[in-house]
């Protein structure tokens, strides 16, 4: 056999390897950019100085502090009530789990604006509810415990499901280790299972927060305008998404982009942290992980 | 030193019965669970350690009824199958972990002496992903004994092992044996694991105890096949595949000596064609390599492949693929399968 084949076999993998690569980058660019470009052009739009403006300004600052605040009142919510749903359908079986399931996922399918009429009918003044609400001090209708409302309904289904998941995939007998090794039923749990499960509970905070602040379909018909009560005590405001929709909506275009690129640039912000935080290995969620 | 009593312990898993086993468990006293996959090895041991409720009989530890207790009030050092390290905590705060949840001051600080002799102070620091399978088996034992547990229960130890790292946990199992005199019941489908650290035998059959007793009765009286491959016998038939010979042949000479289960006997020395005896079989051979012990060979008795051993070296020619050799039968090294299967023999002490 000649030297010439022998390298020209020893290329060939090379070749084959080449057009793939291509591929990859060709499919995995287009979404990028189609991610990208909505951006570009937002920014292009509003130049820095309106950005700087719409940053500044009172009004834009007071519906960015409801956004925030009502979107980390409904993350506490899911930590509270979805972390532990998520560890019963991971690991108790119960007649009827399949529909509980169903039910957990029933936020993600419904359109959001019908979440909001469907809340509107469910709150509206002369119902049980309604009077319950309003008698413990948590009036839904044009405040933040609306937004909170509607925040928590169409977001804490990803922290029940990332919940499930992370749960159901430590294997039991880390947790026999754990249980015969002296730990109580409690112990292994905060010890063991929750260390091990908080990864996957991260990403579905992350995603349970992000949903809430692009919440707009639900909060349009319960809270529209938020008028002070409750944790909010800054002037009448609203949600980031529904200020921007009502600026579109009268014509202030170059308003509606220098505050929707405030947002960004904020949210951008924080996954970008989040995500140098998990690199650098400083997060208690990555510790033990071999993965960058 | 405590010892423990296990009597007639029964329990059920999704339609698996296991049981009634009995056993008891003197200081320094392993025990080896074998059988095959699915046998109940490892429902036994999850009922030991109080995850499988006991349908019936009891566990008692120095005559303290220990059955109805929770696994973390039993006083066991359970290593499971995988070893059950936490991913999300380093090498000494695994190890410390017993210690952690009891609540002890310096939990981390008391560990060192035993970090120290299973070779793990360099390694302290480094999360589980990063180590070998022999530090991490490692790991999990000095995990185990720090819970200063009563019985240690082992599970599969040994499952992904080089050679060498094997080599090396059965002395740090002989240590346990020895120096601590903690009982130790151990799950294993490794022989030269079972053989080297195990007193007594305890084989599951279909979550029965087929045979209990010491590597003499195994060796004796292997009893089924399962247990006659484990203990060494390369030639393991059952009844089937010696009922088709015809007769005259090896195998129908073998059938006459089976048992309803088979028979089994270990590998015959082959002769020169020329030495070769009025009993002796000829044969063809299919396949040889070199062992320490000599030439390993498989060969071609009519219907049946037989495993046999040729002298190597030696003088004259190496039998290979092709050749025609020669081997003997002892009709006293032959051992019936499955005739005294549901005898129950009870350990020696």
């Amino acid at each position: 056999m000649s030297a010439g084949r022998e390298s020209a076999r020893s290329r060939r993998p090379r070749r084959t390897g080449v057009p793939w690569l291509v591929l990859q980058l060709v499919l995995s660019g287009s979404l990028l950019l189609l991610f990208l470009l909505p951006i570009y052009a937002l920014f292009t739009y509003a130049p820095p100085s309106e950005i700087l403006a719409a940053a500044t300004d009172p009004a834009v600052d007071s519906a960015l502090y409801l956004t925030f605040l009502a979107s980390g009142i409904a993350v506490l919510a899911a930590i509270v009530f979805a972390i532990p749903l998520g560890y019963l359908l991971a690991r108790r079986t119960f007649p009827g789990r399949s529909i509980v399931e169903a039910v957990v996922a029933l936020p993600v399918v419904v359109p959001h604006l019908l979440v909001g009429v469907g809340l509107f009918f469910l709150l509206i003044p002369g119902t049980p509810l309604y009077r319950f609400t309003t008698a413990i001090g948590l009036p839904v209708y044009d405040t933040i415990w609306g937004v909170v409302l509607v925040m928590v309904f169409v977001s804490a289904p990803y922290t029940v499901l990332a919940a499930t998941l992370s749960f159901r995939a430590i294997d039991h007998r880390v947790l026999e280790a754990a249980r015969s090794l002296g730990a109580g039923p409690a112990t292994a749990f905060l010890t063991v299972s929750f260390p091990l499960a908080l990864r996957g509970i991260v990403a579905g905070l992350l995603l349970t927060w992000a949903r809430a602040v692009s919440e707009i379909g639900g909060i349009l018909i319960i809270a529209f305008a938020v008028y002070p009560g409750g944790p909010y005590n800054g002037p009448v405001t609203s949600t980031i998404s529904v200020l921007v929709y009502n600026l579109f909506q009268n014509g202030n275009l170059a308003d509606a982009a220098a505050v929707s690129s405030v947002f960004l640039l904020i949210a951008f912000a924080l996954f970008l942290l989040v995500r140098l935080g998990e690199r650098s290995g400083w997060v208690p969620w990555r510790r033990g992980d071999l993965l960058p | 030193m405590t010892s423990w009593t296990v009597e007639g312990v029964e329990s059920r898993l999704d339609g698996f019965h296991l049981g009634p086993v009995d056993l008891t468990l003197a200081p320094g006293r392993v025990v080896a669970v074998l059988g095959r996959s699915g046998a109940g090895k490892t429902t036994l041991l999850r009922t030991l350690a109080g995850f499988l409720p006991a349908r019936s009989g009891r566990i008692l530890r120095d005559g303290i009824d220990l059955t109805d207790r929770p696994p973390e009030a039993r006083g066991l050092g359970y290593v499971p199958q995988g070893l059950g390290l936490f991913a999300h905590r380093t090498v000494e705060r695994n190890v410390s972990y017993p210690l952690e949840v009891r609540g002890r001051r310096n939990p981390v600080a008391q560990i060192r002496p035993l970090l120290d002799r299973f070779g793990l102070t360099s390694l302290a620091r480094r999360y589980p992903a990063r180590l070998s399978g022999g530090e991490l088996e490692r790991v999990a034992l000095a995990r185990a004994l720090a819970a200063e547990p009563e019985l240690v229960l082992w599970d599969e130890p040994w499952q992904a092992l080089d050679v060498e790292a094997r080599h090396d946990l059965g002395r740090v199992f002989e240590e346990l044996r020895e120096t601590e005199r903690i009982p130790v019941v151990v799950v294993t489908h490794d022989p030269g694991l079972a053989f080297s650290v195990a007193d007594t035998f305890l084989v599951l059959r279909a979550g029965k105890v087929g045979l209990q007793g010491d590597a003499a009765t195994l060796l004796t009286d292997p009893s089924d096949p399962f247990t006659a491959r484990f203990v060494g016998f390369e030639n393991v038939y059952d009844r089937a595949s010696l009922e088709a010979g015809r007769p005259g042949s090896l195998a129908s000479w073998l059938s006459e000596r089976a048992g309803p289960e088979g028979v089994a006997f270990p590998r015959p020395v082959t002769q020169s064609a020329e030495e070769g005896s009025a009993g002796s079989w000829e044969a063809v051979v299919r396949g040889a390599h070199p062992t320490p012990e000599g030439l390993a060979l498989t060969v071609r008795v009519d219907s049946l492949t037989v495993a046999v051993r040729g002298s190597w070296p030696g003088t004259g020619p190496v039998p290979s693929i092709g050749h025609r050799v020669r081997f003997e039968v002892d009709e006293k090294s032959v051992h019936p399968l499955g005739g005294s299967a549901s005898r129950l023999r009870s350990s020696p002490r």
